[in-house]
Order: C-alpha cells, then sequence, then structure tokens
C-alpha cells in the first residue's frame, strides 16, 4: 500500500506544483510547449518553433477598474504609444462563460508585419490578459491552434 | 553803405531765426521775434472729437493709465476736451492662440474705419480714428484676459502752437531773403542763397513735424501684444499607462523568450 501511496502522493503535489495556483487553467495545443518559470511577468507562456507565442497575465486590480476600463486603457496604451494599429475588435468568452474582448492589432517589426492579439478578461479582483503573437504568416497558419488554445482558457 | 546793411540785415536774420529756434518747449503763446513781419500760413485744422480721455486744465503734457474706466469717463468730462492730443494703447492680452486673435485685432482695425499698421508674430499695431479709439479698445479687450493695459493721451498743443509759430517767422524770414536777393550783388546773393537755403530746410522740417502731429492726432495708435496661456506640459507615456505591468505589453516582452 505504501508502496504505491508514495508515488502517488508525489505525482498530486507535483500537479499542484505545475498549477501553482494559478488562478486559471489553459491547455497547451500540440505544437508548442509552454515554458517554465515565466513569473512575475508571466503566469503562462507557451511558444512555438515559428516564433508564435500565447501568454497569460494576471494583474492584481483590487477590484480597481471593469472589464471596460481595463479594454480602453490597453487599447490606448497599444495604439496611442506603441503605435500599433488596431485592426479589429470582437466580444469573447472564456470557458467559464467570463465575458471578455479581444483587440487585434498589426505592428510592423523589421519591416514585417507581425500580429498582437489581446484577450482582455475581469474576473473577481483580478485582470486576464491573454497575449498571442507572432509573424503575420505563422500566426495565420497557428490560428486555429491558437484558437483552441484560447478556447480552452478557464478562469477561476 | 550797401553792403553794411547787407551785413546788418543777415545778422538780423539770424538772430531772428535762433530765437525762434529757442521758442520750442516755451508756452503755447510763443511771440514772433519783434521786427519781423507775420506771414500767414494755413491755420492748423480743428481738433477732432475727443474720444473718452481727455486733457488735463492747464494743457501740460499728460499721460493717464487708464486702469479705472470711471476715472477715464470722468476726465473726458472736463472742459479741455478741445486740447491737441495723441491717443495710444498698448494692450497685452494672453489667448489661448495668438494667430486667430492678430486676426481679431486686424478685422477690428478696418471695422473701425482705421488700417494695419504692423504685424509681427506675437504683436499688432494699427491706427484708428481718434473719435473711434474707445470702442476700438472695448472690443480688443474683449478678445482675451488683459494682463496689462497702458493708454496714454499726450497734449501735443504747445508744440503744435510753437511750431506753427516758428513756421510763420520762416516763412517771413524766407519771403524778405527772397526779396533781397532780388536786388542784391552777386556776391551778396551767394550769402543770401546760403542763408535762404537754411531757412527753407528749416520750413520743411517743421512742415513734416506739423504733418505728422496732425496724423497722429486723427488717427490713435493701439498695439496689442499677444501671449499664448500657459498650458502645463502634459507627460506623454505614465499618465496614460500608469500601471507598471502596461509597460510589458506587446509584442517585444511577447516574442523575447529567455530560458
Amino acid at each position: 500500500m505504501n508502496r504505491w501511496l508514495s508515488p502517488l502522493l508525489l505525482l498530486a503535489a507535483s500537479f499542484a506544483l505545475a498549477g501553482c495556483g494559478r488562478p486559471f487553467d489553459v491547455k497547451t495545443a500540440p505544437g508548442l510547449v509552454e515554458l517554465d518559470d515565466q513569473e512575475p511577468e508571466y503566469s503562462y507562456r507557451a511558444i512555438a518553433p515559428e516564433r508564435v507565442v500565447m501568454a497569460v497575465r494576471v494583474v492584481d486590480t483590487k477590484g480597481r477598474g471593469d472589464l471596460e476600463f481595463w479594454t480602453r486603457a490597453t487599447t490606448l496604451r497599444m495604439h496611442e504609444l506603441d503605435g500599433y494599429a488596431l485592426l479589429g475588435t470582437a466580444d469573447v468568452k472564456s470557458r467559464d462563460g467570463t465575458p471578455g474582448h479581444e483587440l487585434r492589432f498589426g505592428h510592423d517589426e523589421g519591416h514585417k508585419p507581425f500580429l498582437y492579439v489581446l484577450r482582455v478578461f475581469v474576473a473577481g479582483k483580478r485582470l486576464f490578459l491573454v497575449e498571442t503573437g507572432g509573424p503575420q504568416p505563422q500566426m495565420e497558419r497557428y490560428e486555429a491552434t491558437l484558437d483552441w488554445m484560447q478556447a480552452t482558457l478557464k478562469l477561476d | 553803405m550797401k553792403r553794411a546793411y547787407l551785413g546788418v540785415l543777415l545778422v538780423s536774420v539770424g538772430l531772428a531765426l535762433g530765437t525762434a529756434g529757442c521758442a520750442g518747449g516755451e508756452s503755447a503763446g510763443a511771440k514772433a521775434p519783434s521786427g519781423v513781419a507775420m506771414a500767414a500760413p494755413e491755420p492748423p485744422p480743428p481738433p477732432p472729437p475727443a474720444p473718452g480721455v481727455a486733457g488735463q486744465p492747464g494743457g501740460g503734457a499728460m499721460a493717464l493709465a487708464m486702469n479705472d474706466p470711471a476715472k477715464a469717463k470722468s476726465v473726458s468730462d472736463s472742459p479741455h476736451s478741445a486740447a491737441m492730443l495723441i491717443y495710444t494703447a498698448n494692450l497685452s492680452l494672453a489667448v489661448f492662440q495668438v494667430e486667430p486673435g492678430l486676426d481679431a485685432v486686424e478685422r477690428v482695425a478696418r471695422d473701425e474705419g482705421g488700417y494695419l499698421s504692423s504685424r509681427q508674430d506675437n504683436a499688432i499695431t494699427i491706427r484708428v480714428p481718434r473719435d473711434r479709439f474707445d470702442d476700438t479698445i472695448v472690443r480688443i479687450e474683449k478678445l482675451g484676459d488683459v494682463t496689462h493695459r497702458d493708454i496714454k493721451a499726450q497734449d501735443v498743443t504747445d508744440e503744435f502752437v510753437d511750431l506753427q509759430a516758428r513756421l510763420k517767422n520762416a516763412y517771413s524770414i524766407r519771403d524778405r531773403l527772397n526779396e533781397l536777393l532780388s536786388k542784391a550783388a552777386v556776391k551778396e546773393a551767394l550769402e543770401i542763397e546760403k542763408e535762404l537755403g537754411r531757412v527753407t530746410e528749416d520750413i520743411e522740417r517743421m512742415e513734416g513735424k506739423l504733418k505728422l502731429l496732425r496724423d497722429q492726432m486723427a488717427f490713435s495708435t493701439v498695439t496689442v501684444t499677444f501671449a499664448p496661456v500657459a498650458v502645463e506640459q502634459v507627460q506623454d507615456s505614465t499618465i496614460l499607462a500608469p500601471f507598471p505591468w502596461m509597460r510589458g505589453l506587446g509584442l517585444q516582452s511577447l516574442l523575447n523568450v529567455h530560458q
């Protein structure tokens, strides 16, 4: 009994550590690999070999600001300060039904077009920012994969 | 005998002109030197009706700081409004946009029957008929916040009358010199012509000065200097993104993967 218990406990502990108190759950699609030790900037970051990246940030807002506020703030931040072109917006939902906004930006990096997609959610006293980005052709190739990953996002 | 007579005459002419020249700055009733016949130069034009500010009793040069409109009103009601006055105004206005302010002042000048005198980047000088001076000031002061106002009424009655008197003398002297010239011998004629040239030069200078005074009395000068209202400089980056994590958004941070 004890022979089996120890490995199981270790396995459970490793699962707990892997989640490590993340207030969300997201699945990494085949073709991407999750990176370790991305804190404090990112709570989750996964990459594809073609330089397509998906990341999740969690910000403790202490309950300040609603979804519209943070969407507007991040839009201005990207558009006004960094010159990102706002290509489109959409209403989205996480797997648990939390409403959010998607902002699609375009930006030239070294004269090459890149896409940067930001999803904004507010749940409880936290702000969730789901970022995906990469060179435009690769982003288009990985579109279905990234959509699937986005769809697996569940907020606590 | 003839030469002696000419010498006496030239000396007397010199004395007369010298005396007339010294008359500047004396009171309005400058008298002609004795022994010189008074010619009849053109009379000065009647002064135009005085605007809101007018001369001080006594007719001395006057500068009015028009910070109190009520005071200005009472001064204009004084019985000395017929004094020869030159009105000038210097106004400083704070405005949000300087260029439209300059345009507006130019329009006021045209509306009031005046004209543009000069225009720089942030200042403009206009001339308006003397009787439109008050209305012009009122209209201009509505264009912005008045930060400085300096309105002066300079009484030039003494200077004007004195110039007229000296001019009369000069005309008279010129006539007599011409008369002498017609009778003089060649050598004497040279000296008379030299003196005649000097007198003519004096006459032209005095006529020019009188013309300038008349113009300054007929048209008041208003100079307006604009200063943009001070606006605090807004910082560009930190105000829009006062949350440190926001600076990490974007492709640069997202795609720079270091393990």
